[in-house]
């Protein structure tokens, strides 16, 4: 009797298991990406997590305030010097852009630096619970106009693209995650790879693919190369802080620092409509 | 403890998770409250009961992301039942003891995320998946154990002695 109500549960057990087992694998994002009931939950609690989001910003804010003090005239001279030396490199920089304009109009060339984005600002109200994803919810959805696949920047960089959308909010995908990967290249040399993520939160991605010969330094910067026709082109994605070579021995792979600080992200912009 | 109280609990820790705890995250770390909990029930109230909340709470969590539904749930599950048999063997009133099943049973559970991923084909090299995830966020939950355990404690057995 004893043995009977233990394989009863054991078998209880197994299709408890084998029904959860296939849920996860029918649950994987972008194979089905209609779970009604995740939006419902997004939505409710948009508004809580955007107050909780916010206040915990201002008591991180109000707690590092004192120590941000304590080096604050040293900072205030470093910073001085930095935007004399940046205000230099802008008039620089608009001679050569002047100079280019100029080359372009003589050649008859189609200018395809992006200037024309349409952006819609957005706040991040909640982050992915666990550690092993890079995805954030941000308080815009279906209503603002947002739709899956639209690149998501901050003035810095990169921050990832829109991979589901509910009436009012949106799940992004951090160019962090493992399971996501942007068409690069690096700018100084135009050699293309593929940035992918390490491993969840951790703030890093990794550039792949980058063939064995070519010149590779670390800071040099990394920006998207328009293909794949996800993400623009030109967006800045990050600088290189490391470089390795790939088990097949025929690549090389570079760490990256992004630009945007992922892990401190509180605004966002959304690019609804680039004319690239 | 209600079961309706301990899954509003587990409302509230993961809210708190996604928003509050991403800012005191070490090195990207953040603790993971749920498995936590799983933890801390579990080693209080024995491997069936254990696996039960663990399964319960993972279910929360999975429905919350809308994604690889029943990933935490078997993870967590793991962990809830291992912090069960442990809590049947070994000495309770100790929050060191704790700390050390805390961080073996969060190994577990996240390895078990980590092998659940593999078969998802989410790459993560196992040097990453160890010294960037499993083996921080095992540490960052055993270190937290301190703070918890002293209340949940006292507050089980004033329960247990009123009933």
């Amino acid at each position: 009797m004893v043995r009977r109500a233990t394989a009863k549960r054991l078998f209880l057990f197994a299709v408890l298991l084998v029904a959860t087992l296939a849920a996860m694998h029918f649950t994987v994002p972008e194979r089905t990406r209609s779970v009604s009931l995740e939006y419902r939950f997004r939505d409710t609690l948009a508004p809580v997590k955007f107050g909780l989001t916010w206040l915990s910003g201002q008591v991180r804010h109000l707690m590092s305030f004192p120590v941000s003090m304590v080096k604050a005239g040293a900072r205030n001279q470093f910073l001085e010097q930095e935007v004399a030396r940046l205000e230099s490199q802008v008039v620089q920089l608009t001679e050569y852009k002047l100079e280019s304009e100029r080359l372009a109009n003589l050649l008859n060339y189609k200018q395809v630096i992006p200037k024309d984005y349409d952006l819609l600002a957005a706040s991040v109200v909640g982050r992915d619970p666990g550690n092993w994803f890079g995805t954030v919810c941000l308080n815009r959805g279906a209503v603002d106009g947002v739709k899956e696949n639209m690149t998501v920047v901050t003035p810095e960089g990169l921050v990832g693209r829109v991979i589901s959308v509910s009436s009012a909010t949106c799940e992004v995908l951090l160019i962090t995650d493992p399971r996501s990967g942007v068409g690069s290249l690096i700018q100084e040399t135009r050699i293309s790879g593929v940035v992918e993520g390490i491993a969840g939160s951790i703030g890093m991605a990794r550039m792949i693919h980058i063939p064995n010969n070519a010149p590779l330094e670390n800071g040099q910067a990394v920006i998207t190369s328009g293909l794949g026709s996800i993400f623009p082109k030109d967006i800045p994605i990050g600088q290189i802080t490391d470089i390795r070579r790939e088990p097949s021995g025929l690549f090389n792979s570079a760490d990256l620092r992004p630009y945007a600080d992922l892990n401190r992200l509180e605004e966002v912009l959304i690019i609804i409509t680039s004319n690239t | 403890m209600p079961f309706y109280a301990l899954l509003l609990l587990y409302g509230v820790a993961l809210v708190l998770q996604s928003t509050v705890l991403g800012f005191v995250t070490i090195f990207g770390i953040k603790p993971d409250l749920i498995l936590l909990l799983a933890i801390l029930n579990g080693f209080l109230l024995g491997p069936r009961q254990g696996a039960f909340l663990g399964f319960a709470g993972g279910v929360i969590v999975d429905l919350f992301a809308g994604s690889y539904i029943g990933m935490n749930a078997i993870s967590k599950m793991v962990s809830g039942y291992l912090a069960g048999i442990c809590g049947e063997r070994l000495y309770q009133d100790n929050g060191l003891v704790l700390s050390g099943v805390t961080f073996s049973c969060s190994l577990a559970g996240l390895l078990v995320d980590y092998l659940l991923l593999h078969s998802l084909e989410v790459q993560v090299t196992i040097l990453h998946a160890f010294f960037r995830v499993i083996i921080p966020t095992s540490l960052y939950n055993a270190v937290l154990v301190p703070f918890f355990y002293g209340r949940v404690l006292r507050s089980m057995k004033t329960r247990s002695r009123e009933l």
